[in-house]
C-alpha cells in the first residue's frame, strides 16, 4: 500500500519543483508509473482475501479493482485537463495538478482503509478537492450552485452515517471491516434500529446517486472542467456503491424487508433518466444522467446482496468507470473546439474528425453494453441477478437496457451524423494527446473481456 | 492608547480569567468575572467612535446582568444549603439561575441577542480577545457545575445555540457578525458535551480558539470587515488567501481538517451516552454554518478574476504586520486531525 | 421563606425586571444594576450575620467596592454615550443592529 501511496504524496514536490516547460511531462509521467506498479495489486495470494500493508490499510478482491482505477485515472486526468489550463498562470496550473493528486492520496485512502471510521473520514476529505475543481475551474456561473449542490447533498447524507457508525462501534466494539464481518449478528427490531439501517446507507445512495436524490450529479458534471467530470463518474460514485458493499454486510437481518423500496427507487431511476437522457440537449448532461442510470443498475445488484449481484456491480463498476470517463473526454474535445455543449450545433463532426468519430462509436457501444465487453458483463450478471430474485424486475431491467442503447445511439448520431454546419469551421484538429487519452481509456476495457476475473471480487 | 495602560488592561484581563480558574468559592469566581469585565471595557471603547461605545455598553450592560445573576444565584444556594463551593451547587433553582447566567456571560442561544452587534462594534484584535480569551473564565466554571446543572437544559441550550448560530450567519455580510454566530454555533458544541465528558468541552474550546484565531489574524492581515473586501484579498495575499479558505472549511469541520476532530469525538460521546437523536440535529444543524462559511469561501478564492467586483481595489502596501501566530494557529487550524488519537489518549 | 430572604429575593428581581423590560434610558438600566448590587450586599451581609461566620464578614465590603467599581464603569459609560450619541435612551443606540 505505501509502495503506492508514497509515491503518490511524492507527486506533489514534483508538481511545485519541476519547472514550467516539464511540469505536464513530469506528472503524467509519475502518474503514469504509480498506475503501472499498482497493477502488482492484483495479484493476491491470501487466504482470508485481504493483503494488509499494516494495521489500517489492506487490499481484498473488492477494493483492488476500484484502487487500480483510481491510479490510472490521475494519468489520464491529468492528460486530459493539459490543454485547458495551459493558458492559465504557471501556479495555478500546479494549484490544479495539486488537487488531482490530493484527490488520489484521499481516493486511494478511501479504498484502501480497513477501518470503517478512516473510510469515512477519507470519503469527506474527497469533498474539498472536488468542491475546489469544481467551483473554482468550471466555466458557468452556476458552478457556485453546483459546488453548493455537490457539498451539501453529500454532507446532508453522510452526517447521518457518521452518527449511525458511531452507534455501530458502540454495539460491536469494533469497525473493522476484516473483523466486523464475524461479530455477532445484531438484533434490529425497534423503528430506531430501521432509522439506523437508512442512515447506514443513505450517504452511499446519495453518492451513487439513487434516482430522488441525483439531483446533484448533472449539475456538478456539467459546470466542472473535463478532469471534475472524469473523476466524478470514474471513481467518486463509485465510493457510494463500494460503500455500500462493506455495510451490507453488517445490516443483514433488516435488510431482507428494507430495500423494496430502494431497489424499486433504483430500477425505476434506471428507466426514468435514460429517458431523460432521450431527450437531452446537453451533452455533458446526457453523459451524466447516463451515470445516474447505470448506477441505479449497481445499487440494485448490491441491494439484493447475491454473489452474483456483487459481482456484477463491481464488473459495471469498472467498466462504467473507464467508458464514462472516456465519453467525458471526448465530450471535452467537442468541447473545446466549439466552446458549446449543445449538441445541435455540432453535428457531422465524423465528416472532418474521422478518427474521433471512431472513437465516439466505441465508447458508445462500450456504454450501451455490447456483448464482449464488460459493460454487458456486468449489466448481464445484474439482470440475472435481479431475474432470479423476482422476475417482474426483468420488464424495468430489459426497458432499461433498451433505453440505455436508444439514448447512446442518439448520441452518436446527434454528434457524428448528419451535415456539417455551416457555422463550423476552422476548427483545430485533433491532437495526437488526445487520440492518446481515448486509447488509455479504452484499452483496459479491451483488455478486461480477456481476464474479468480481476474485477469479479470476492467470488474470483 | 499608551502601552502602559494596555499593559495593564491585558494583565488585569488575565487576572479575572486566572482569578476564577483557581478559585472554588463562587464569591472570588465573580470577582473574577467583574475584574475580567471591567478590564476589557477600556479596551473595547479605545476608539472613540459611536460604535465602539455601543459595543461597550451593550456588553457591559449583559455582562453586568449575568454576574450579578451569577452571584444572586449563589446567594440563594448558600442561603438554603450554607455552602459557597462551587462544586456544592444543589439548589435547583440556582443551578438553573447560574446556568442561564453563565450562557447570557457567553451569549449561548435563547440569550445570545448581545453578541453580534457587540462583535461588529469592536476593531479585529479586541474581536479576537472577545471571541476566545472571554469564553475561558465563564466555560471554567461551566465545566465545574455541569455534573450539577439540569441535564435538559443543558442540551437545550447547545442544540439552540448551533442551529440559532448556523441560523443567523445566514444573512450576514459582516465577516464580525459571520464570527460572532459562528461562535455562537460552536459553544453550542461546546455545552451539549459538558454534562457528559468535560475533557470534551476543554479540547472543543481549544480548538476554537485556534480556529477562531487563524480566522480573525487572517482578517486583520487584510484588513477585512466585510465579504466585499474579502473579495478582493487574492490580490493581496494569494497563499494566505488560500490557506484562509481551508481554515474557514476546518471551522465548518469537514473532515480532512481539525475542525471535524472535535464534532466527530462529541457526536461519539452522544452517541455512547445514547442520544443519538441529538447528535444527529447537532450534526446537521451544522450544515447551515457550513453553508455561510462556504459563501465566504466562494467570495474568496472561487470566484476570482476575471469576474467583475463591486468593492474597490485595496492599496497594495509592503505587509508589516508580525504574521508567526497566525502561521502558527493556520497550520494547527489545517494539519491536527491526524493527533485524534493522541487527544483520545490525553482524554 | 423568611421576611428577609424574600426582601432581598423580590429587591434583585425587580431590579432584574427592570433592566430587562424597562429600556428606556441608559441611566435607569445602571440604577436597575445598582439596586441589584444593593440588594446581594444586603443579602450577604445578613447572611454573614446570621451564620455569625466571622470569616465571611469581608465579603460585603467586597462586593460593594466591586459595584462601586462596576458603577463608575457604567456612569463612564454613560458619559461616552451621551458624547457619542447625544443622548442617554437605550433605544438610540441602534447603529450595530443585524
Amino acid at each position: 500500500m505505501l509502495k503506492i501511496l508514497i509515491p503518490t504524496i511524492m507527486l506533489f514536490p514534483t508538481i511545485w519543483f519541476s519547472s514550467p516547460k516539464w511540469l505536464w511531462t513530469t506528472t503524467t509521467l509519475q502518474s503514469l508509473i504509480i498506475a503501472l506498479i499498482s497493477l502488482n495489486w492484483i495479484k493476491w495470494s491470501s487466504e482470508t482475501g485481504w493483503t494488509s500493508s499494516n494495521l489500517y490499510m489492506g487490499t481484498d478482491p473488492l477494493s483492488t479493482p476500484l484502487l487500480v482505477l483510481t491510479c490510472w485515472l490521475l494519468p489520464l486526468m491529468i492528460l486530459a485537463s493539459q490543454n485547458h489550463i495551459k493558458t492559465e498562470p504557471i501556479t495555478r496550473q500546479r494549484n490544479y495538478i495539486t488537487l488531482l493528486a490530493s484527490l488520489q492520496t484521499f481516493l486511494i485512502m478511501a479504498f484502501g482503509a480497513t477501518e470503517i471510521i478512516m473510510f469515512y473520514v477519507m470519503f469527506e476529505a474527497t469533498l474539498i478537492p472536488t468542491l475546489i475543481i469544481i467551483t473554482r475551474w468550471g466555466n458557468q456561473a452556476e458552478r457556485l450552485s453546483a459546488g453548493t449542490y455537490f457539498l451539501f447533498y453529500t454532507l446532508a447524507g453522510s452526517l447521518p452515517l457518521l452518527v449511525a457508525l458511531l452507534l455501530l462501534h458502540q454495539n460491536t466494539g469494533t469497525l473493522s471491516m476484516l473483523i466486523i464481518q464475524y461479530s455477532q449478528p445484531l438484533i434490529l427490531n425497534s423503528w430506531g434500529d430501521k432509522i439506523w439501517w437508512a442512515a447506514c446507507l443513505v450517504a452511499f445512495l446519495v453518492k451513487m446517486p439513487l434516482y430522488g436524490v441525483h439531483l446533484w450529479l448533472p449539475k456538478a458534471h456539467v459546470e466542472a472542467p473535463v478532469a471534475g467530470s472524469m473523476v466524478l463518474a470514474a471513481i467518486l460514485l463509485k465510493l457510494g456503491g463500494y460503500g455500500m458493499m462493506r455495510m451490507m454486510v453488517v445490516l443483514d437481518p433488516l435488510s431482507k424487508n428494507m430495500v423494496y423500496p430502494i431497489i424499486v427507487l433504483a430500477l425505476w431511476g434506471v428507466i426514468m433518466t435514460g429517458s431523460i437522457c432521450l431527450r437531452q440537449t446537453d451533452l455533458k448532461s446526457l453523459i451524466a444522467y447516463s451515470s445516474v442510470s447505470h448506477m441505479g443498475l449497481v445499487a440494485g445488484g448490491i441491494l439484493i446482496q447475491t454473489p452474483w449481484g456483487f459481482t456484477g456491480a463491481l464488473v459495471l463498476m469498472i467498466a462504467h468507470g473507464l467508458v464514462s470517463s472516456a465519453l467525458f473526454c471526448l465530450a471535452n474535445t467537442t468541447y473545446e473546439r466549439t466552446h458549446s455543449r449543445t449538441m445541435i450545433l455540432a453535428r457531422g463532426l465524423q465528416i472532418i474528425f474521422p478518427l474521433a468519430a471512431t472513437w465516439w462509436f466505441v465508447s458508445n457501444l462500450a456504454n450501451l453494453a455490447l456483448p464482449p465487453l464488460p459493460n454487458l458483463m456486468g449489466e448481464l450478471v445484474i439482470i440475472t441477478a435481479m431475474f432470479n430474485w423476482s422476475p417482474w424486475t426483468l420488464a424495468l431491467t430489459g426497458a432499461g437496457t433498451l433505453i440505455t442503447a436508444a439514448y447512446s445511439l442518439y448520441l452518436f448520431l446527434m454528434t457524428q451524423r448528419g451535415p456539417l454546419p455551416q457555422h463550423i469551421i476552422n476548427l483545430q484538429p485533433f491532437h495526437t494527446r488526445e487520440h492518446l487519452l481515448m486509447t488509455l481509456h479504452l484499452l483496459p476495457v479491451i483488455l478486461l473481456m480477456t481476464k474479468p476475473e480481476i474485477m469479479w471480487g470476492w467470488w474470483y | 492608547m499608551s502601552p502602559y495602560v494596555i499593559t495593564i488592561l491585558l494583565s488585569s484581563l488575565g487576572l479575572g480569567t486566572a482569578l476564577t480558574f483557581m478559585s472554588s468559592h463562587w464569591l472570588l469566581a465573580w470577582m473574577g468575572l467583574e475584574i475580567n469585565t471591567l478590564a476589557i471595557l477600556p479596551l473595547m471603547a479605545q476608539h472613540h467612535h459611536p460604535r465602539a461605545v455601543e459595543a461597550t455598553t451593550k456588553y457591559f450592560l449583559a455582562q453586568a446582568a449575568a454576574a450579578a445573576t451569577i452571584l444572586f444565584a449563589s446567594t440563594i444556594n448558600a442561603w438554603a444549603t450554607g455552602e459557597w463551593n462551587i462544586y456544592c451547587l444543589t439548589h435547583p433553582i440556582a443551578t438553573t439561575l447560574i446556568t442561564m447566567a453563565l450562557a447570557l456571560k457567553v451569549g449561548l442561544a435563547p440569550v445570545h441577542f448581545w453578541m453580534p452587534p457587540v462583535m461588529q462594534g469592536l476593531d479585529l484584535p479586541t474581536g479576537l480577545i472577545m471571541a476566545t480569551w472571554q469564553k475561558l473564565a465563564p466555560f471554567a466554571l461551566i465545566i465545574q457545575m455541569a455534573p450539577t446543572a439540569h441535564p435538559q437544559l443543558l442540551t437545550t441550550l447547545g442544540l439552540l445555540s448551533v442551529f440559532i448560530g448556523g441560523w443567523g450567519g445566514l444573512n450576514q455580510t459582516q465577516l464580525r457578525k459571520i464570527l460572532a454566530y459562528s461562535s455562537i454555533a460552536h459553544l453550542g458544541w461546546m455545552i451539549v458535551i459538558a454534562q457528559f465528558k468535560p475533557q470534551l468541552t476543554i479540547l472543543t474550546l481549544v480548538i476554537y480558539i485556534i480556529m477562531t484565531s487563524a480566522t480573525f489574524l487572517t482578517f486583520k492581515l487584510m484588513t477585512a470587515t466585510k465579504i466585499n473586501t474579502l473579495a478582493m484579498s487574492w490580490s493581496k495575499a494569494p497563499i494566505i488567501t488560500t490557506m484562509a479558505a481551508l481554515t474557514l472549511l476546518s471551522l465548518g469541520g469537514l473532515p480532512p481538517l481539525t475542525g471535524f476532530m472535535p464534532k466527530w469525538l462529541i457526536l461519539q460521546e452522544l452517541a455512547t451516552q445514547g442520544l443519538p437523536l441529538t447528535a444527529t440535529i447537532m450534526a446537521l444543524s451544522a450544515l447551515l454554518s457550513l453553508y455561510f462559511y462556504l459563501r465566504l469561501w466562494y467570495a474568496m478564492t472561487l470566484t476570482i478574476s476575471p469576474n467583475t467586483n463591486n468593492s474597490l481595489a485595496p492599496w497594495r502596501l509592503q505587509n508589516t504586520q508580525n504574521t508567526t501566530l497566525l502561521t502558527i494557529f493556520m497550520i494547527a487550524t489545517l494539519l491536527l486531525l491526524p493527533l485524534t488519537p493522541l487527544a483520545q489518549a490525553l482524554i | 421563606m423568611t421576611p428577609v430572604y424574600f426582601s432581598f429575593t423580590s429587591a434583585f428581581t425587580l431590579g432584574l425586571m427592570g433592566l430587562a423590560f424597562h429600556r428606556t434610558h441608559l441611566l435607569s438600566a445602571l440604577l436597575c444594576l445598582e439596586g441589584m448590587m444593593l440588594s446581594l450586599f444586603i443579602a450577604l451581609a445578613l447572611w454573614m450575620l446570621q451564620l455569625e461566620s466571622t470569616t465571611f464578614s469581608a465579603a460585603p465590603i467586597l462586593l460593594l467596592a466591586f459595584s462601586a467599581c462596576e458603577a463608575g464603569a457604567g456612569l463612564a459609560l454613560l458619559v461616552a454615550t451621551a458624547r457619542t450619541h447625544g443622548t442617554d435612551r437605550l433605544q438610540a443606540l441602534n447603529l450595530l443592529q443585524c
